[in-house]
């Protein structure tokens, strides 16, 4: 957690690339000053060894030319030998002893009578003693041998005196006489100021200063130990090389020493020997590393402070970050009522806290909305839910088989495309028989046309039993649709009223789709003249077809949701579809057409989905038989007075059979008498007496007539009701009564016109018929 | 023979017409001219019973027979009364309204007494009756 935060990981990378840049700077500025202190080392080193080396050559000197001067003075006088090393010796401090030495038996010998030795003793006084006298030979000595030859003087080994207890060297030179080698003068030099020289430099610590003879053995040394000691191979061959003053010897090179050391040396003129100064290189550099690790530590510790501090800053900016990730987490998990750190500042950060709060509050704001929404819409889908279950409650069941006497059977499907739909069937008996279908289909689709749908089916239904053919009941339902349709929603409807006696079908369509016909012939669209869809005019009157069904005959009626069901490449399913699919079932009469329709359409629109509501209706005539309200007669006649007369008779007679009731029959009579007298009389066309067909049926509660004519139109029912006055005799000319007898004494009238001529529907109701029981009456 | 007619002249001032049968389209036109024939015997003020007690059945052309007679009638300030309609064409005068209910009567008894009221109204001056 800690070093995922923002703040952890600014600091370590902040931290990091700092040191990075430090440590790079620092190596290099190392080297660069590393290179100057190795440069200025050696030039103060190598000035100090040739100081020193000076300093002991001129203190050297002084000794050699005493030495020189004692054995040029001695040669020609031995006599004086002895004063003169005294009071040499009194003056050069550095001298420890003098001795001038003669070969025995030469002439200097014996005019000296001795090799006089003058040294100076530890308190400071001075002793004499005679070489000559010494138990061992001096002459044949090797330091008096190599003396001999060293005309203008050399350095003898160093060596250690045991009467003296310390360390001298000697420096002889030969004492010539008559061109001739005839002593040597030797003087003894302590070495004890050589070391004060060297301790007197002024050497930086650590540096070691030595001085060294040509046989490598070491004349003084800042390590007194050493003083004496041969020096080892591996300096001596340092020391020898030519060139630089300076030289590095490695660590592996030399045995006493565990680092690299830089040596700086200084020949001793007028000496084979050398000074030496070594200096280890840790030294060298000890100052510039003590300082760079110094700025080391005190930057480590600058960039902690800096770091711990840019820490805290970035938490203390961040800090309004982490409450805000926080609380965008706990937006996530869909809490909203929370308190956001108070900012002041204007920031990015504050004004993203701001910017969160608004959001906050937007976000809020909008799911409080969306559940309303939500609400709303679950609301409104169960409401839906309901409308459309009340909506197929309006529907009646999608078979219905004419329970009376089997003569037809009925499939019907509805399917909406949304919930609620538009579309509508209805089939409902009517009274005398009649039993009336209809589909239709209501411009627009969804809630707007379910709810037109089931004002146009409960008008419908309303209206029915007022209507006395499809198109009376299309023209009324109309005049209602039209009334307070500001919207103009329409509905396209085809109804018929299908006698279920004898098959006669009258269909009225209303801007609908053309019902299909099969059974005799291969299906086949029955067009239809139609008017206007419901809703629209007002005035509009509609047409009547008649069709009878003959047995085994079959009517479907349908939606466009049928016809302009779409398939995936947006091809119309269109009427051969539907004329093709429908011939399937020419051949079989008991399986449903609507079902394998339906299924037919819902699998070519698979893809593409249901746009339109669907609705079949199918209405199969079997003409099953024997009907219980039977035909009573059934004959057409020429339209003249005897004939008419004559129909009248046998009517009467039929009823008579049939038990109606006098009163009724009466009825009948003098209706179909005054009908059929006004055909004979008014209602011929020129040059033709003209045909009239009557039709007799005996239903449960009713004697029903139909009438047809095929002369003038004729509306009985458009004629106005005779002026009435109480008296007959009042009127001038009496007209206009038979018609109106006729309308009262009919239960129902109804009357179209067609190609055919005039139709008209009659009822006359008996209730008391004595039998109830129908079945038991004999057939006709 | 669907319809029959017996005139029953008792006196010029009153007449009576017994219907028989059916009188419809077919036989209105008998039913006319026997009427016309009866008519011409009757005087002034006379009095045409109907006697429609055997009449089955009226349709409107019967009814337009039965108006021209009251029309005749009324021109020669006669009465024309009718006598128990059976119910069929009691039912068919009621509905067009043919004749004044108070000129139809169920029997020959109700129509007599009519028939003196009337006269005692003639002769007291034209009183009015209740």
């Amino acid at each position: 957690m800690a070093l995922r935060s923002i703040a952890s990981k600014l600091a370590l990378w902040v931290l990091l690339g700092t040191v990075t840049v430090l440590s790079v700077g620092g190596i290099l500025l190392f080297q660069l000053v590393g290179h100057q202190i190795l440069a200025q080392t050696h030039r103060e080193s190598e000035a100090l060894a040739s100081d020193a080396s000076n300093r002991i050559q001129e203190r050297l000197d002084m000794v050699t030319n005493t030495d020189q001067v004692l054995a040029a003075i001695i040669g020609p006088r031995p006599v004086d030998a002895e004063p003169l090393l005294r009071d040499a010796i009194s003056h050069n401090p550095d001298l420890s002893g003098l001795a001038s030495a003669f070969v025995p038996g030469s002439a200097a010998a014996l005019a000296s009578g001795q090799s006089p030795f003058v040294s100076r003793t530890d308190d400071g006084s001075l002793t004499h003693r005679d070489l000559l006298k010494d138990p061992t030979p001096y002459w044949n000595a090797s330091w008096f041998q190599a003396g001999l030859s060293c005309m203008n003087g050399c350095w003898q080994k160093p060596f250690y005196s045991q009467s003296r207890r310390r360390r001298l060297v000697s420096y002889s030179t030969a004492i010539v006489a008559d061109g001739k080698a005839v002593g040597v003068l030797n003087a003894d030099i302590t070495l004890e100021w050589l070391q004060g020289i060297l301790q007197d430099l002024d050497k930086p610590e650590g540096t070691n200063a030595f001085v060294v003879d040509q046989q490598g053995t070491f004349l003084a040394n800042d390590t007194t130990e050493l003083v004496g000691q041969h020096a080892d191979a591996e300096l001596l061959r340092t020391l020898n090389t030519h060139g630089a003053a300076a030289i590095r010897m490695l660590p592996s090179e030399s045995n006493n020493a565990d680092e690299p050391i830089w040596i700086y040396r200084a020949p001793i003129k007028g000496t084979n020997w050398q000074l030496g100064l070594t200096v280890p290189e840790a030294k060298i550099y000890a100052g510039v590393r003590h300082a760079f690790m110094a700025t080391l530590i005190v930057g480590a510790l600058a960039l902690l402070i800096l770091s711990l501090l840019m820490l805290v800053i970035i938490r203390r900016i961040i800090t309004p970050l982490v409450v805000l990730t926080d609380r965008a987490e706990q937006v996530a998990r869909g809490a909203l009522d929370f308190a956001l750190p108070a900012t002041r500042e204007h920031d990015e950060v504050g004004r993203l806290t701001h910017a969160f709060d608004r959001m906050r509050n937007e976000l809020a704001m909008h799911i409080a909305e969306l559940t309303r929404v939500a609400r709303e819409q679950q609301r409104l889908a169960s409401e839906l839910e309901i409308a459309h279950q009340i909506q197929t409650a309006l529907l009646p069941g999608p078979h219905y088989l004419d329970a009376r006497c089997s003569n037809f059977e009925l499939h019907a499907a509805l399917q909406p495309a949304r919930t609620v739909g538009g579309d509508l069937y209805t089939y409902f008996m009517l009274h005398d028989q009649r039993f009336c279908i209809m589909v239709g289909d209501v411009s627009d689709k969804g809630i707007p046309a379910a709810l037109f749908m089931a004002r146009a089916i409960t008008l419908a239904k309303a209206l029915a039993p007022r209507a006395q053919s499809p198109q009376q009941l299309l023209q009324l339902l109309n005049r209602e649709l039209c009334r307070n349709n500001d919207g103009c929603m329409f509905v396209s409807l085809l109804c018929g009223f299908l006698d279920t006696v004898r098959g006669h079908l009258i269909m009225a369509s209303a801007g609908h789709e053309p019902p299909v016909r099969w059974g005799r012939e291969a299906p086949h669209l029955l067009q239809l003249e139609t008017g206007p869809a419901l809703g629209l005019d007002e005035e509009a009157t509609y047409p009547a077809h008649r069709v009878r069904l003959q047995p085994g005959e079959t009517l479907l009626m349908y939606t466009d949701g049928i016809t302009e069901a779409t398939n995936e490449a947006l091809q119309l399913y269109g009427q051969e579809r539907m004329l093709a699919c429908l011939a399937r079932y020419a051949d079989t009469p008991d399986e449903d057409p609507v079902g394998g329709l339906v299924a037919d359409v819902e699998r070519f629109a698979a893809g593409y989905g249901q746009a339109d509501d669907i609705t079949v209706l199918a209405l199969r005539w079997h003409h099953a038989g024997t009907e219980r309200s039977a035909s009573m007669l059934d004959i057409t006649f020429a339209a003249s007075m005897q004939d008419v007369f004559d129909t009248l008779e046998r009517c009467d007679q039929t009823l008579e059979a049939a038990g109606i009731e006098d009163d009724v029959r009466d009825d009948v009579r003098l209706v179909l008498e005054e009908l059929m007298v006004n055909m004979v009389q008014h209602g011929c066309l020129e040059q033709h007496q003209g045909n009239i067909g009557l039709h007799l049926t005996l239903a449960d509660d009713a004697v029903l007539v139909e009438l047809h004519h095929d002369g003038k139109p004729f509306d009985p029912l458009q004629s106005p009701p005779p002026a009435l006055s109480g008296d007959c005799a009042d009127a001038e000319e009496l007209g206009g009564l038979g018609i109106h007898l006729v309308r009262a004494m009919a239960s129902d009238l109804n009357y179209t016109h067609d190609e055919h001529g005039n139709h008209l529907q009659l009822r006359f109701v008996h209730a008391n018929r004595p039998e109830q029981d129908h079945d038991l009456q004999p057939s006709q | 023979m669907t319809f029959s007619l017996r005139s029953d002249a008792t006196s010029p001032m009153r007449s009576t017409l017994h219907l028989q049968g059916r009188l419809d389209a077919l036989t209105f036109g008998e039913f006319d001219e026997a009427a016309a024939r009866e008519l011409q015997h009757l005087e002034e003020g006379s009095t045409l019973v109907l006697d429609l007690s055997l009449l089955e059945y009226i349709s409107s052309a019967g009814l337009r027979s039965v108006a021209k007679i009251r029309k005749t009638m009324r021109a020669r300030n006669g009465y024309t009364l009718l006598l128990n309609p059976q119910p069929q064409v009691g039912k068919v005068f009621e509905i067009v309204k043919a004749v004044p209910v108070n000129e139809v009567f169920k029997s020959m008894d109700e129509l007599d007494e009519y028939l003196d009221h009337i006269q005692r109204k003639m002769l007291g001056g034209g009183e009015e009756i209740d």
